[in-house]
């Protein structure tokens, strides 16, 4: 449905459908003879195009649950139907392949390369692929421009700002052009300006690209500015509403 | 599908973990090839050292040889005059020379006919002029191996599979210049009178002759000489010692020169009971007893050398070969007035290519300098055979003969074949030379040859086991970069291709730092190495046991120093760079699978 270079390649969840299905999803983990129940059955179903917050404190699982929604993991128990892939008994190749294509990622400690420059990190999401590598660095430096980081696309990440590398971080993540972009606090290293300014620029992009955008956060500005909210405590749902027109 | 810009950048940007990491592999295949380096550098040099027959065409010498008996006094007997009379080996049974060698490969009358041509050198300064003038003169003796004749060589030529087979004449020469001494001394004993009034006991010729012989043994026992009573000895026959006459001929040797011999204990044993009576109050008989004195005496000087005699029309097979001159050239057409010199006995002697050699009277021209093998029988001096025969007046006669075989494997069926051919010949091959040579060379071989293959595989697994640490501590530092690839989509394989990328960088870097190290290695063992020796036992041309039988310093050596080198061949260098590249990978593949068992989700956990 749209054009623009950040979004994702084809219609599938790009009109209200759902993208995520969850049902009776759980995920235990067992250390040293101790488990822990992370996730005690969950049903969620989430649209394409939402820009969901997942609320909690700490312990509530929801970095657990992102995970699953990432792709990252798979849960013990339950099912997840991902843009109508099964995801529980997928092997380790499908997963990685779905990452590779279809979701994007944003962490709280921006996890950039440090041996790269911005360009090379864009870039470096790309590698798995089979463009060409003109093209690959073209559409790099593409991203940087979109995300306000043009001039500085020959930095290594120590040359950066927090902010900066963020804005990086986001551009790696459309760098392929996923359905979804997964980002876990990713304003918890950020000042609040700062983050609001990512913030904003997800929703931005979520705008123009069609992208899911699904966020962890404590932040309370943040949940407000999500038009659905998921609250989690202890391993369960309990808190979903969605607040329409939150964000203009 | 590797990202070689990201590896370079990895091992670019966190230089110092890649140079640490190349270093250790760059040590481990630096020592691997210095010790394969000394491994060959050994090799080469006992394949130089040992191959002499090779090197001189040949793969069987054969010889006979004498070997004195192990057991052996030495005692210094002295003149009447006081001047030292030289001494003698006694051999066991008593006798002196003749009877106390026993022979390995040779008969004892073949001992004796030796032992006639070693020291008829005493009797031969007879020839040179009367007592009291100066000569100088040359003898050429046949040492330790004993002659034969020529034919022999026919014969083993006419063995199956033998390609050549030629003769040569080793010989030790004694250079001796002085003053003629006084060969022989006539003693005049008895004349004393005792007035008696008993009558002298008469014996029949038969006692006579039984009394004599018993005297003789007695003399012969106790004063290890021999004696004849009345009558100047005669020359010995033959210097080449073709045949030998048994023991009893007078071979010359230490005696004593004294007065009344008769009143010995030991000559009384032999006397009849009546003459003992006699003697004790009669005339002892005149009787003129002519001695052969130790020579040479105090006022002749005498120097050795070692001679051979070579078939100038076989400049690829003998003692020595064309291939082995370090200046100049071979025989020519007047090979007969030509000569060869030991390298190392022209530098002594300050000879020189051009320059010329005089023996006994004749002048030699020197047309070139030759360096022969350790083993190969080596001699200061090389004339043609036909000159040696005439000056040793051994014509016809040999005492080596040098052979070829069609093929390696023929050698152990001809060598057979010749001691069949030739009963009591010494057959040695390149085999019995190599098991004879002994000394650090050939240790340090065997221990190279033993440990050195054990040695380098330790080295190198170390090796690679430093850098495969090396790499699983840099893939531990990199977990939550790791994590990151693979959560935005980079597949188990391709983290594992992308650290092999990282760690072939390192094998190549590792690759090049080592054979730096490598050559500074094998340098620094070929400046510093320590010198090997390499010692013939037993089988130096008849010098050292010719010494010890006449006392007289051999010129020759038979040990020689080897300096040790580690050569770098590019097979070396071929395994330095196939070594560091194949630790460099094996380092990824540790690296990589440590990388590859970490679950995204468990890599990017404990980041929040």
């Amino acid at each position: 449905m749209t054009t623009d270079p950040a979004g994702p390649a084809d219609s599938i969840g790009s009109s209200g459908e759902p993208l995520y299905v969850l049902h009776s999803v759980e995920r235990t983990f067992t250390k040293g003879g101790v488990s822990v129940r992370a996730l005690r059955g969950v049903d969620l179903t989430l649209t394409a195009g939402e820009m969901v917050a997942l609320e909690g404190p700490s312990g509530s699982g929801k970095s657990t649950l992102l995970q699953l929604l990432g792709a990252l993991d798979v849960p013990t128990a339950g099912s997840i139907r991902f843009a109508g892939r099964e995801l529980e008994h997928a092997s380790d190749q499908v997963l990685t392949k779905i990452r590779s294509e279809e979701i994007g990622f944003v962490f709280q400690h921006f996890n950039l390369i440090p041996t790269l420059t911005a360009r090379e990190n864009v870039w470096i999401a790309m590698v798995p692929g089979s463009q060409p590598h003109q093209a690959q660095v073209a559409r790099a430096d593409e991203l940087l421009d979109q995300v306000g980081l043009g001039l500085r696309a020959a930095h290594l990440p120590s040359r950066l700002s927090g902010g900066e590398q963020q804005r990086v971080a986001i551009a790696r993540a459309l760098a392929n052009r996923p359905r979804v972009v997964i980002a876990d606090e990713p304003t918890g290293n950020l000042d609040s300006e700062t983050g609001r300014e990512v913030i904003e620029l997800l929703s931005e992009l979520r705008d123009k690209a069609g992208v899911t955008v699904i966020l962890a956060t404590h932040d309370e500005e943040i949940g407000l500015r999500a038009e659905r909210r998921v609250r989690l405590r202890d391993g369960l749902l309990v808190d979903d509403r969605s607040v329409k027109g939150a964000r203009a | 599908m590797v990202s070689v810009r990201y590896a370079w950048n990895e091992l670019r940007r966190r230089f110092g973990r890649t140079v640490v990491t190349s270093l250790g592999l760059a040590l481990g295949v630096g020592l691997v090839m210095g010790i394969v380096g000394v491994s060959e550098g050994l090799s080469d040099a006992q394949n130089r050292i040992l191959s002499p027959l090779g090197s001189v065409g040949t793969d069987i010498i054969v010889t006979r040889t004498v070997a004195a008996t192990t057991s052996q006094t030495t005692t210094t007997t002295t003149l009447p005059n006081g001047s030292p009379g030289g001494s003698a080996v006694r051999g066991r049974g008593g006798g002196f020379f003749a009877q106390g060698i026993t022979g390995y490969g040779a008969t004892s009358s073949e001992a004796a006919s030796l032992a006639n041509a070693n020291a008829s050198v005493i009797t031969d300064l007879q020839k040179l002029g009367k007592p009291g003038t100066r000569f100088t003169h040359d003898f050429l003796v046949p040492g330790t191996l004993v002659t034969f004749p020529s034919v022999a060589v026919k014969d083993v030529a006419r063995i199956p599979d033998v390609t050549v087979a030629v003769g040569a004449l080793s010989l030790e020469a004694l250079h001796e210049t002085g003053t003629v001494p006084k060969i022989t001394a006539t003693v005049k004993t008895g004349g004393e009178t005792i007035s008696s009034k008993v009558k002298q006991p008469t014996l029949t010729p038969a006692q006579q002759q039984k009394e004599s012989a018993c005297i003789q043994k007695q003399l012969q026992k106790h004063f290890g000489g021999f004696f004849s009573t009345s009558r100047a000895p005669s020359r010995p026959a033959g210097a080449s010692g073709a045949s030998g006459a048994g023991g009893s001929r007078p071979g010359g040797g230490t005696v004593r020169a004294f007065n009344g011999f008769t009143s010995l204990p030991a000559v009384q044993k032999c006397l009849t009971p009546a003459q003992i009576t006699y003697n004790e109050d009669v005339v002892v008989p005149e009787q003129t007893i002519t001695q052969v004195l130790a020579a040479p005496s105090t006022n002749t000087a005498t120097s050795t050398y070692t001679v051979a005699g070579v078939d100038p029309a076989g400049p690829d097979t003998g003692l020595i070969t064309r291939s082995q001159l370090s200046s100049g050239s071979w025989f020519t057409k007047n090979s007969a007035d030509e000569v060869l010199v030991n390298t190392a006995y022209a530098s002594t002697k300050h000879l020189k290519v051009g320059g010329t050699l005089a023996i006994n009277k004749k002048s030699y021209k020197i047309v070139g300098l030759v360096s022969p093998t350790l083993t190969g029988n080596v001699s200061d001096i090389y004339f043609t055979l036909s000159t040696v025969q005439r000056l040793a007046t051994a014509k016809g006669y040999v005492n080596e003969i040098l052979v070829s075989v069609n093929n390696a494997s023929d050698v152990n069926a001809v060598s057979a074949a010749i001691k069949k051919e030739l009963p009591g010949a010494t057959v040695l091959t390149s085999k019995t030379l190599a098991d004879q040579v002994k000394g650090s060379l050939s240790n340090a071989h065997k221990l190279a040859n033993d440990f050195g293959g054990a040695l380098a595989v330790v080295v190198l697994l170390a090796a690679f086991l430093i850098a495969a640490l090396l790499t699983l501590s840099s893939v531990a530092k990199r977990v939550r970069e790791i994590g990151s690839l693979r959560a935005i989509g980079w597949s188990r394989g391709a983290v594992v291709r992308q650290i092999m990328a990282e760690t072939l960088g390192i094998g190549v870097l590792g690759a090049v730092i080592g054979l730096g190290v490598g050559v500074a290695v094998c340098a620094i063992i070929g400046a510093i190495g320590p010198g090997l020796t390499v010692t013939s036992t037993g089988l130096a041309v008849g010098a050292s046991h010719l010494d010890s039988l006449l006392n007289l310093k051999s010129t020759g050596s038979t040990s020689l120093l080897v300096h040790l080198t580690a050569p770098v061949h590019l097979a070396t260098v071929g395994l330095a760079f196939v070594g560091a590249i194949v630790g460099g990978l094996l380092a990824g593949a540790a690296g990589g699978w440590r990388a590859a068992r970490l679950a995204p989700a468990s890599a990017l956990r404990d980041l929040g």
